[in-house]
């Protein structure tokens, strides 16, 4: 049997594909949860997301808007959230919870007029190296800026968490924000600013989807991308780095089970939809028990609220 | 350059609590200062207003003449003003450097040089790239001075330092404050132990909820004028009897191994003792070297092969408390709020917690809540709990009158064997006294208790012998008559 390279490649491609939403969501989540702060409405802000930056390339016609725009949809659905969970001091989780029913509500019902419209093309880069190398080439070249960008993104994570001043005090503050404050750091806005990003990359995740990976809007699209981001993040011990991996298997299994699918496999199709939920989680829980690590960059205050007193 | 500091008619008021009350302090540099008080005497309201994580509601504080405005922590440290906590501020997944680094503006190669400079001078040896979480907290605390230190600061407060220290760090430490001292850096040492008052400190002021009661140097005082200050009344010294040696063994442990799957919890290694009637066992420990995996061994909160623990002839390792409650056993954990009490429900409520068959709390599965009450109203009045509403809930009560309650819940029932885990941390002098007198009052009656303390003074008053545990590992057990508390530090440090 002879393997077709190019086709392997773009099968690779398209994995990376449908990872570069979970990559967004999860590493801006990762950010959040560092500081200290469990923001369970990551599907609401990518949904939110999704129909604002469809929505605004409808109206507007312009992508540089729309996806600046699901950008600033994601923001400000955060605000919500931060300015509940850090200025009125609610539950994390509840206050979380609340987010995604919220945005998975209202972005049906702004997306109800932009139900079967047409998405339009995504400009994609370097096309034209696209079949230079066999294998290489589909993987490489010929994607969206925000597919370079989401594989970009978890090593540019890493290094702001471990190299730069900000990411040592977004790391202190997830450690302990009494000690923070006690250090005269504000904790409320470093948190707010974490929650905001984490908003932001949501909402450029959802963006990804309606515009890029199927151009249309559907409701309740992200299909409970937003929770897998979640656990993502909290299976790859806050580590960017096995977030990508585990986005990859995700990807790569949802991307086979299809295929295995098609070609008419004899397994069930419950189970094969399932293993991707299943194998991801497994693997990422195997490749980080080391518990000494584990303790090392679980962010202690997690989902606990902060209230300096005076 | 001097530097002089002056506290000017501060007053703090909290909600049913004036914690400063006007007070008025001047301190200048080359002397050390102590800050002595009983918990809840207002002193550490005190330094948080120096050191800018309280704010003041009347008051001014000036430095060198300059008066401050000190609205959050960052002004104290613009200020020169360093504080090491008695809670380390310090974040424990974060390298040792990180920790230094994370306030400072400067590079980091340059604070780096800096740093070694000031661990060379200093002689405080530590790896910089480890996490805080490895290290001992004497040199936590050695991290923290050394964050002080980064920043030249004029004056330098401790708050409590040594109460997680052993003898040795105690007096490392005391050697650097002099040293920073004689450098010209103001030193204000907080604390509610009048021993090291006398032994390091030039000037002491003394604070009695929330009020300044004196201002003297050091040579004019003693232990006993301070303590009385400090209370408020004349103290009587309690000391335990030599108790009649008996043969009646009540509990051996043998071969006891734990091995925790938490790489953060200590791994008890062979750990061999016996009880007899009427005797106090103490063990002595630097925390965090097992006290605590030992504590819930022995409580069956942590459960063991079957015959490692022989109580009244009976192999118990493998029940759990309630049913080695029923055997007479009691329990005073370590935490007052977190395990001893549930701070959320009401005394007789926690009272019923303690529940044996023989107590009829309960009928049918209802509660009797008659019973209870009576009971908790005994407990109440026999064991000086300093409240008469039964209907209060326990996190209302002090920190004494929790513990009263708690050891009286468990001898109510008058067991044989007492288990407790630093039955008088954080207490005052007063309740300090009322735990310590009961305990005796116990050994006394023929029963006999197990005190696992990290105060060696406690441990020396009350045991008839002591083990000190390191690293999950017991020493041989040694006559209370033949140890010293420094004997007892070494120890405690893995020496032999």
């Amino acid at each position: 049997m002879i393997i077709d390279l190019n086709f392997v490649g773009l099968i690779i491609a398209s994995i990376m594909a449908s990872a570069v939403p979970l990559i967004l969501a999860s590493c801006g989540e990762l950010i959040t949860e560092r500081s200290g702060v469990l923001n369970l409405g990551v599907e609401g802000m990518m949904i939110i997301g999704a129909i604002s930056g469809f929505a605004l390339m409808t109206v507007t016609g312009s992508l540089i808007v729309a996806v600046f725009g699901a950008m600033l949809a994601g923001v400000l659905i955060s605000t919500i959230f931060a300015f509940l969970t850090q200025t009125l001091i609610t539950n994390h989780v509840a206050t979380g919870l609340a987010l995604t029913i919220f945005g998975i509500g209202i972005s049906a019902m702004i997306g109800k007029n932009f139900v079967g419209i047409p998405g339009k093309e995504f400009p994609i880069l370097f096309e034209s190296l696209k079949d230079t190398i066999p294998l290489i080439s589909p993987i490489l070249f010929g994607h969206s800026i925000v597919f370079y960008f989401a594989f970009a993104l978890p090593f540019m994570t890493n290094y702001f968490l471990k190299k730069t001043k900000i990411g040592l005090i977004v790391r202190a503050v997830g450690d302990s924000p009494e000690s923070a404050s006690n250090q005269g750091i504000n904790v409320r806005l470093v948190r707010y600013a974490c929650i905001l990003y984490g908003g932001a990359m949501s909402g450029l995740a959802g963006a990804y989807l309606s515009m890029i990976y199927t151009p249309q809007w559907i409701e309740n699209m992200t299909g409970g991308r937003g929770w897998i981001a979640l656990a993502l993040v909290v299976f790859s011990t806050w580590n960017p780095i096995k977030i990508l991996i585990g986005a990859m298997i995700f990807g790569g299994l949802t991307i086979i089970q299809f295929h295995m699918q098609a070609i008419g496999v004899r397994i069930p199709v419950q189970f094969l939809t399932a293993l991707p939920y299943i194998v991801t989680i497994i693997v990422l829980v195997v490749i980080s028990r080391d518990s000494r690590k584990i303790r090392l960059s679980t962010p202690s205050s997690l989902g606990k609220s902060f209230h300096k007193d005076n | 350059m001097n530097t002089n500091l002056k506290i000017s008619n501060v007053t703090k008021i909290y909600p049913g609590c004036v914690a400063n009350d006007n007070v008025s302090l001047e301190f200048n540099s080359g002397k050390i200062y102590a800050l002595l008080g009983e918990n809840g005497a207002g002193k550490s309201t005190l330094v948080k207003i120096l050191s800018g994580v309280i704010i003041p509601d009347e008051g001014k504080i000036y430095l060198n003449e300059n008066n401050l405005n000190l609205n959050s922590p960052s002004d104290a440290k613009k200020n020169d003003i360093g504080m090491v906590f008695q809670h380390f501020n310090l974040f424990e997944t974060l390298s040792v450097f990180e920790n230094l680094i994370i306030d400072s503006d400067e590079q980091r190669e340059s604070l780096r040089e800096k740093i070694d400079l000031i661990m060379k001078k200093y002689n405080f040896p530590i790896d910089l790239d480890i996490p805080v979480l490895n290290l001992s907290a004497g040199q936590k605390q050695k991290v923290e001075i050394i964050r002080c230190l980064i920043r030249n600061p004029k004056v330098l407060i401790m708050d409590e330092p040594t109460s997680v220290l052993t003898e040795q760090e105690t007096s490392e430490l005391f050697l650097s404050l002099k040293k920073f001292s004689e450098e010209g850096i103001l030193i204000i040492y907080i604390t509610h132990k009048l021993k090291e008052v006398m032994q390091l400190c030039d000037e002491v002021a003394v604070m009695r909820r929330g009020k300044l009661v004196s201002v003297s140097e050091i040579k004019n005082e003693n232990i006993e004028s301070l303590a009385n200050k400090m209370v408020g009344q004349n103290l009587k010294t309690i000391k335990k009897k030599k108790a009649k040696t008996s043969s009646d063994q009540l509990i051996k442990i043998t071969n006891l191994n734990f091995t925790s799957e938490d790489p953060f919890e200590t791994n008890l290694m062979d750990i061999n003792f016996s009880v007899n009637r009427g005797e106090c066992l103490g063990i002595a420990g630097i925390s965090g070297n097992g006290q605590s995996e030992l504590f819930q061994v022995l409580s069956g909160e942590i459960i063991s092969e079957k015959k490692s623990i022989e109580f009244n002839n009976n192999y118990i390792g493998d029940l759990n408390p309630q049913e080695r409650r029923e055997y007479l056993m009691a329990f005073s954990p370590e935490d007052r709020l977190e395990q001893a009490a549930i701070p959320q429900m009401k005394i007789f409520e926690n009272v019923a917690l303690n529940n044996f068959k023989s107590s009829n709390f309960f009928n049918n599965g209802l509660i009797n809540e008659n019973k209870i009450k009576e009971h908790s109203k005994k407990i109440i009045s026999d064991f000086n709990v300093n409240t008469d509403n039964i209907e209060l809930k326990s996190q209302f009560l002090s920190g004494g009158n929790l513990q009263k309650l708690i050891i009286g819940r468990e001898l109510i029932t008058s067991p044989d064997l007492l288990i407790c885990f630093n039955p008088t941390w954080g207490l005052d002098v007063g309740a300090i006294n009322y735990i310590h007198e009961t305990l005796i009052k116990i050994n006394e009656q023929n029963k006999s208790i197990i005190l696992i303390s990290t105060d060696t003074d406690e441990l020396l008053k009350l045991s008839d012998k002591i083990s000190v545990i390191h690293k999950g590992k017991l020493s041989k057990i040694m006559n209370a008559e033949e140890v010293t508390s420094e004997k007892l530090g070494i120890l405690m440090g893995g020496a032999n």
